[in-house]
């Protein structure tokens, strides 16, 4: 019997021993996972301050390319209306200038025209071309200046004298065509002055 | 602007490449505005090059082709060439020569001004010290743009340059200021597809509306390049020195401006200079970098970021060399970087800003900025010679200390310089992650960065 009581007590201490460790491997164990959650969790927050911060900055592109787009298109709108506007009224001023009556103050400009185009090709050797409407005011001023013959060749514009040389080698285009041409850029920003644009 | 037109002359002498002599000239001026009239009533665009002897060359900016001695006229408008600005250019599209090409109409001009701009009288300059972010890291970190610097990109054929502007354009931003901000950009005989990337990449991400696009493609005439560059800086002067706002100008790629100019140059027959280029290359040159800056007592800034790519990558080229002596440090990309898959692919040993030093710092991004970026230019550029030992020994030849420098290598490489073309890195971001590589450095091996900076930032593994 002697054998068993000494079977037992070995079980025995092989039950402790194993219980023991046992039990400090699971306390191990929990320290183990109690550091790993611990260590963790700083992670856990750096990884979702991340994610948010991203989030944040994607958010902010967005807003931006839908903001940047709208104010743009808006925009856009805004300067094809204001075109518009400005072409109409451009075209209601070209109306009524073709329409003005050709009276003295009307020769007085003509004169000046040729005036100018004279002083800038520096010959009064030339040949003037004008439209039908302007014709006989311009003859009437032609013979002020010595050498200039009026062409029979009509031009089409709404007033004033294209200017050439008698050698043709010289043009200077004084219509009003062209001169209302050359300052459109200002009367435009006039004009849209007028419609509270760029002030 | 004047209500006097000007005299339209039809003896054509010559026509020579992209000039056209005009015969019987009187009272041109040098730099006047040629409306050049064809056969068939097109118009296109010149300026005077040369007057003399009754002779007047004009320099045709839309090209000769199709022009014919007998038939074509040429108009001296009496004016140089103007642009007309106002606040309405932004978040519009031009042409090289400053047209609209987006469909609106012209913008409804404040002022008009000549393109050739104003030399800015050195003394009324102010140095520039105020920082840029481009939300490139490796820009920001460690060749730093300065308000009213001229920074060249030095690229090579079929490298990154184009991602990299259109990304410094979109991203681009002062920090710690309300004052406004604009780019302009200026595509200079560029393809197609990449003139509509830069204005997709602008529209789609919203900086657009900030930004003011010049795009002359390369099947534009080569003679508008010669302008593109100067209408684009006439804007930013304007929007810098009238409205106030600090404008940051990419010129892409000033090589194709170059070759224009050589081009004009041999049909002047003018002596060549190196590589055929006229020898007032530099001159001609400095006219566009120099008008970046600041000017004292006025709020703006004009800060040029002019991108070339480099023939055959050769940095002794005539283009980069000149460039180099005008403007204030370099960014150059690396051809090795870029066959890794880099981006952006940017040698940080061969680059610098000169005037880093001024814009960073306590006050402008961090302290710690210039100490950081000074231990990584040196860790990498360990890094590189132990890469280049390790090719002739292996990697088991190595000491400890030497693999350690190799994986600051790969870190650097990895972490700081790729980077997404729509990342925008903040610069404490950028600074964050020099910490990072310098810490994978033992601190025994940190001699550039004061105690308190390691103890503050030194990232322990």
């Amino acid at each position: 019997m002697a054998s068993n009581s000494a079977l037992e007590s070995t079980i025995d201490k092989i039950l402790t021993n194993t219980e023991k460790n046992v039990i400090s491997n699971i306390r191990l164990a929990l320290v183990d996972s109690q550091q790993k959650i611990d260590s963790a969790i700083p992670k856990l927050e750096s990884e979702y301050d991340k994610i948010i911060s991203d989030g944040k900055k994607e958010a902010n592109k967005i807003e931006k390319q839908i903001t940047g787009s709208s104010d743009i298109e808006a925009r856009n709108k805004q300067l094809m209306t204001l075109e518009e506007s400005v072409s109409k009224v451009f075209s209601e001023a070209l109306d009524q200038i073709t329409n003005t009556a050709r009276n003295a103050d009307y020769s007085n400009l003509i004169k000046t025209l040729l005036n100018e185009s004279t002083q800038i090709l520096g010959t009064t050797q030339i040949t003037v071309l004008t439209n039908s409407k302007d014709k006989d005011i311009v003859r009437s001023i032609l013979p002020q200046f010595p050498g200039a013959e009026l062409s029979s060749d009509q031009i089409n514009c709404i007033g004033g004298v294209i200017v050439k040389s008698k050698d043709g080698a010289m043009t200077f285009d004084n219509t009003l065509d062209a001169r209302i041409e050359r300052l459109k850029p200002l009367i435009r920003k006039e004009i849209a002055s007028k419609f509270g644009v760029g002030n | 602007m004047t209500t006097e037109g000007g005299v339209q002359y039809s003896k054509i002498a010559e026509i020579k490449g992209p000039l056209v002599i005009v015969d019987d000239v009187e009272n041109a001026a040098f730099d006047e505005l040629v409306e050049i009239e064809t056969k068939d009533g097109e118009r296109r665009l010149g300026k005077v090059l040369e007057v003399g002897n009754g002779k007047a060359i004009v320099q045709v900016f839309e090209g000769t082709s199709g022009l014919s001695i007998s038939g074509t006229k040429a108009k001296f408008v009496g004016k140089v060439m103007e642009m007309p600005v106002s606040k309405e250019v932004l978040g519009r599209v031009f042409d090289g020569l400053g047209r609209p090409k987006d469909g609106l109409p012209d913008p409804i001009a404040d002022k008009f001004i000549d393109i050739n701009g104003e030399p800015m009288n050195p003394e009324q300059r102010e140095y520039p010290k105020d920082f840029i972010q481009t939300g490139v890291s490796v820009i920001d970190g460690m060749i730093t743009l300065v308000r009213g610097q001229k920074l060249p990109i030095f690229s090579g054929s079929g490298m990154s340059h184009n991602l990299l502007a259109a990304q410094i354009a979109r991203q681009a931003s002062v920090v710690g200021t309300s004052d406004d901000f604009a780019v302009v950009f200026a595509a200079i005989g560029v393809q197609y597809s990449e003139a509509e990337y830069f204005r997709r990449s602008l529209e789609e991400s919203g900086a657009l509306k900030r930004s003011v696009l010049f795009l002359n493609t390369a099947d534009d005439p080569a003679i508008e390049r010669i302008i593109t560059p100067r209408v684009a800086l006439t804007v930013a002067e304007y929007l810098a020195f009238e409205l106030g706002m600090h404008v940051l100008v990419i010129l892409t790629d000033m090589t194709n401006y170059a070759e224009a100019l050589r081009e004009i140059s041999a049909a002047r027959e003018e002596v060549p200079g190196r590589k055929g280029y006229p020898g007032y290359l530099y001159t001609d040159l400095s006219t566009i970098y120099e008008r970046a800056g600041k000017l004292n007592g006025r709020k703006g800034s004009v800060t040029q970021v002019p991108i070339l790519s480099m023939p055959s990558d050769d940095i002794t080229h005539p283009i980069p060399d000149l460039t180099g002596y005008i403007t204030e440090g370099q960014v150059v990309l690396g051809r090795d970087l870029f066959r890794q898959g880099i981006y952006p692919p940017i040698n940080i040993l061969m680059s610098l800003s000169r005037l880093m030093k001024d814009g960073i710092g306590e006050g402008s991004t961090r302290a710690d900025h210039s100490e950081v970026s000074n231990q990584v230019y040196d860790a990498y550029s360990r890094a590189q010679e132990v890469r280049a030992l390790a090719g002739i020994v292996g990697k088991a030849g190595l000491t400890e200390i030497d693999l350690k420098y190799m994986n600051v290598g790969d870190v650097f490489e990895k972490e700081f310089l790729s980077q997404a073309t729509d990342e925008n890195r903040t610069i404490e971001e950028t600074l964050n992650v020099l910490w990072k590589i310098v810490s994978k450095l033992p601190k025994n091996e940190i001699t550039k960065i004061k105690d308190k900076f390691i103890d503050q930032y030194y990232q322990e593994e």
